[in-house]
């Protein structure tokens, strides 16, 4: 190997540039003030050769102390950064709690914690929520954050009806008190509005601000946006004047997007990437077996395989039909076929939302009581039943082809037809023209979908879509939760839907790194206490 | 016509790749149809407690992620495949023939707008039209059978449209016609005899290059349906794996490659058996037909 053929290009590049400082060194005494000039471009130039070299370096064998950069590998990617009106949890995940906050936040069991609001109280009958904010806080350009912004933010979300305003149900006006204190009222009580004030309808944004909110983003948070390329990777750097308590621990954090899991394992596995978020459980093995470098761990999450019965449908609007499809289904089975990992659920709360209670008993796998409420129904596998099973290709082939082999042994024929998404949308969404079909709703707090019957599942309750009013109007937590596990357990026993699991994610990173979130780190990532040592 | 069928076998069997093609492709035809009767285990048959099993007594060749046995999955996919080569063939065979008596028709407005529209449509990547059909198809097998036989007959007519040529505008052509013979006499009495050779290299790498494409778009999701048995379909199912689990995709990459090379040998053995030049057995033949 020579150096003569230009292959490393940085060793010359350096050796040019002290060549050059030296030289202007040597010439400053004997001339006049632009001399200066030329001595102080060329140890600029130096300077930024010798910080990129550096950080590119430091990425490899530093011995001892935390690693400058880190390197994360995600899966959905955000196609641009309009927090405001692109759809899609992937600007969420990333944006939220990094680079924007909000007036509260979750933490890792999905509750609702201080953020821009160091406390907050809410008046007796369930209208007035009084939010007292943190002192001296700034956005990431220089503006000081107050009550005005919060005040501005919000009206804004509300008056453009913005991605997510939805979710502030009820709500009639917010005011500022005084420079910390803001005051937001609703016209009925909501329930949900803490919560959802930890996404994005509680983001608080500078208006004086003057940036292209498709690719740049400015807000509060203890990182900033210094280098975005859609669908393809985020350079996060630490926030030099962040206010807050969660001052960034690793100046520069990437993030990497892989759709295709193989090249986001081999990148794991290559060490371009310290962190690997999710990984597919099946190709996680050659992680765990290494634990002298790997950390696999699965998380706690809100995700919902949720087998949709049109309770509408020619045939699936039988009850016995649904039950018998529910007693049916080997839930072990088919979460030991996919490495154990996810959790069983029997209803329609999974265990980090409020109203959680574990239904798996409602109908537990039973192929005799089945076959008997498929006989009443007047089927057998003599005399089968063929219900269609649509589904998008997100989710592979392998639960239908499972599903379609537990339920032929009650006598259902299950055709399956995997389409691709938009085809779901279409026919299953819009048209609802579906028997059974099945789809990851992973949203947290989503059980309105159950007390909507003009959602596609075609479910209507009354008794669910009272308990679930009252539960939204409670005052009381625990009265909330309450009205909503009774609500979930009469929508688990009406077999509205089986619940095929609840997906953990896995996730796996370099023993070197500390401090990265497990817990629902598909839907907020906040990476301010993330390092690596290599 | 019972004795040149033996002479072309025989002379197939003499030949190394023709012995090994036909070996290949009568177990081919022999699995599909043992599968429609019998499988080592039935096919719908899943078990989640027993996934990416290494091959056993009970799963000679192991099972793929839903614990479904691999061996009943290929066996039941060389059925789907058989199939699908034998419609595109036909279709393929069915188009290049059309295509054929369009160009080499007497009518030069007819034959240069053909030649023109073959060239123009022959740029069309198959892929693209199997991608289109898709749209209101959905994945079927239709999808496949007509995307490749589109693509394979435009290719068959443009091979073997010098040598129709040659016949069509030959002597005893021009002598034929004036005794009344028809286009479709013409074209089945003596094009298609004389480009025999070449029509049957084509469609059977055709008949590979379906199996291939059976493959590659079942990959892509739009072949054959979720639930329909196929080697593609195998192979889908467990590429994504491929770093974890790589026997479970050898199986099925083993028996595409193995069928496909057995489709290009036969074609050219097949070629070589029919040809009476290649072929003294067949000159034979021709001769104590001609003398009986």
């Amino acid at each position: 190997m020579s150096d003569t053929n230009g292959a490393h290009g940085d060793a010359g590049a350096t050796a040019a540039s002290t060549d050059a400082s030296l030289n202007a060194r040597v010439k400053t005494p004997h001339r006049r003030p632009w001399g200066w000039i030329v001595l102080a471009a060329v140890a600029a130039v130096a300077i930024v050769v010798g910080v990129v070299v550096g950080v590119t370096r430091s990425g490899g064998d530093r011995a001892a102390g935390a690693s400058d950069t880190v390197t994360i590998g995600l899966k959905l990617a955000p196609t641009n950064l309009d927090i405001r009106n692109q759809s899609g949890s992937a600007l969420d995940q990333i944006l939220i709690g990094n680079v924007y906050e909000g007036l509260v936040a979750r933490d890792e069991n999905n509750q609702v914690v201080p953020a821009l609001a160091s406390s907050w109280e809410e008046s007796a009958d369930g209208l007035t929520y009084t939010f007292h904010l943190n002192e001296n806080m700034t956005f990431s350009n220089g503006d000081v954050l107050d009550a005005e912004d919060v005040v501005w933010s919000i009206r804004d979300l509300v008056d453009n009806q913005y991605h997510d305003a939805s979710s502030l149900a009820n709500f009639e006006s917010i005011a500022a008190t005084d420079a910390n204190t803001v005051e937001l009222r609703l016209s009925a009580p909501n329930s949900n509005l803490l919560w959802a004030l930890t996404g994005r309808c509680g983001l608080v944004l500078d208006r004086d601000a003057d940036y292209d909110a498709q690719t740049e983003a400015v807000g509060s948070g203890p990182y900033l946006v210094s280098d975005f390329r859609a669908n393809d990777s985020i350079t996060l750097t630490a926030n030099p004047d962040y206010w807050g308590g969660h001052q960034a621990k690793t100046p520069t954090v990437v993030v990497r997007y892989f759709a295709d899991d193989n090249a986001a394992v081999n990148a794991l596995a290559s060490g371009d990437v310290q962190v690997l978020a999710p990984i597919s459980d099946s190709l996680a093995d050659q992680f765990r077996e290494n634990e002298e470098r790997y950390t696999v761990k699965a998380g706690d999450g809100t995700d919902k395989y949720v087998l949709a019965f049109n309770s509408a449908g020619e045939h699936t609007a039988d009850i016995r039909i649904r039950q018998a499809i529910r007693c049916a289904i080997n839930h072990d089975e088919i979460i030991a076929s996919r490495g154990g990992t996810d959790a069983a659920l029997g209803g329609p709360i999974p265990s980090l939302d409020p109203g959680y209670e574990d239904l798996t008993d409602v109908y537990p796998y039973d192929l005799d009581r089945a076959r008997a409420l498929m006989a009443e129904a007047g089927y057998s596998q003599d005399n089968p039943l063929t219900l269609r099973l649509e589904y998008a290709n997100t989710y592979g082939t392998e639960l239908g082809d499972q599903l379609r082999s537990q339920l032929r042994e009650i006598g259902i024929d299950l055709d399956v037809e995997v389409v691709e998404f938009s085809t779901w949308l279409q026919d299953v969404y819009t048209n609802r023209d579906y028997d059974l079909s099945l789809v990851d709703h992973n949203e947290s707090h989503d059980f309105y979908q159950w007390a909507d019957p003009d959602y596609y599942y075609n479910y209507d309750s009354p008794e669910v879509q009272d308990l679930y009013a009252r539960a939204l109007a409670a005052t009381d937590d625990a009265e909330r939760d309450a009205l909503l596990a009774r609500a979930a357990r009469i929508v688990s026993q009406d077999a509205a839907a089986d619940w095929l699991f609840n997906y953990r994610v896995t996730s796996a990173w370099d023993n070197g790194v500390e401090g990265f979130p497990v817990n629902l780190n598909q839907t907020q990532l906040p990476l301010w206490d993330v390092t690596y040592t290599a | 016509m019972m004795a040149r069928f033996g002479a072309i076998v025989s002379s197939l069997w003499r030949r190394a790749g023709g012995r090994f093609s036909l070996v290949v492709l009568g177990l081919w035809v022999l699995v599909s149809l043992v599968s429609l009767v019998w499988t080592p285990q039935p096919l719908w048959r899943t078990d989640g407690y027993d996934v990416w099993a290494a091959p056993s007594a009970e799963h000679w060749l192991g099972t793929d992620g839903t614990g479904a046995d691999i061996v009943s999955w290929l066996m039941a996919g060389s059925r789907t495949d058989l199939l699908i080569v034998i419609l595109t063939v036909l279709f393929a065979g069915a188009l290049g023939l059309l295509l054929i008596a369009a160009m080499t028709a007497r009518n030069s407005v007819l034959a240069n707008t053909s030649v023109v529209a073959v060239d123009a449509l022959i740029s069309v990547p198959t892929i693209l039209i199997a991608l289109i059909l898709a749209v209101p198809l959905g994945a079927s097998v239709a999808v496949i059978v007509v995307a490749c036989g589109f693509g394979y007959g435009l290719n068959l007519a443009r091979v073997a449209r010098p040598q129709a040529l040659l016949v069509a505008r030959s002597a005893y052509v021009e002598s034929a016609v004036s005794n009344g013979a028809s286009g479709v006499r013409v074209l089945f009495g003596h094009i298609v005899p004389n480009i025999l050779p070449v029509l049957l290299v084509q469609l059977s790498l055709s008949a590979g290059t379906a199996v291939l494409a059976e493959s590659g778009l079942t990959y892509l999701g739009v072949g054959v349906p979720s639930g329909t048995p196929s080697w593609g379909h195998s192979l889908a199912t467990t590429v994504r794996f491929i770093t974890v689990y790589p026997l479970t995709v050898l199986w099925p990459g083993l028996v595409v490659t193995v069928v496909v090379v057995a489709l290009n040998l036969f074609g050219d053995a097949l070629r070589d058996a029919v040809d009476p030049v290649g072929n003294p057995a067949l000159r034979r033949v021709a001769v104590e037909e001609t003398e009986a």
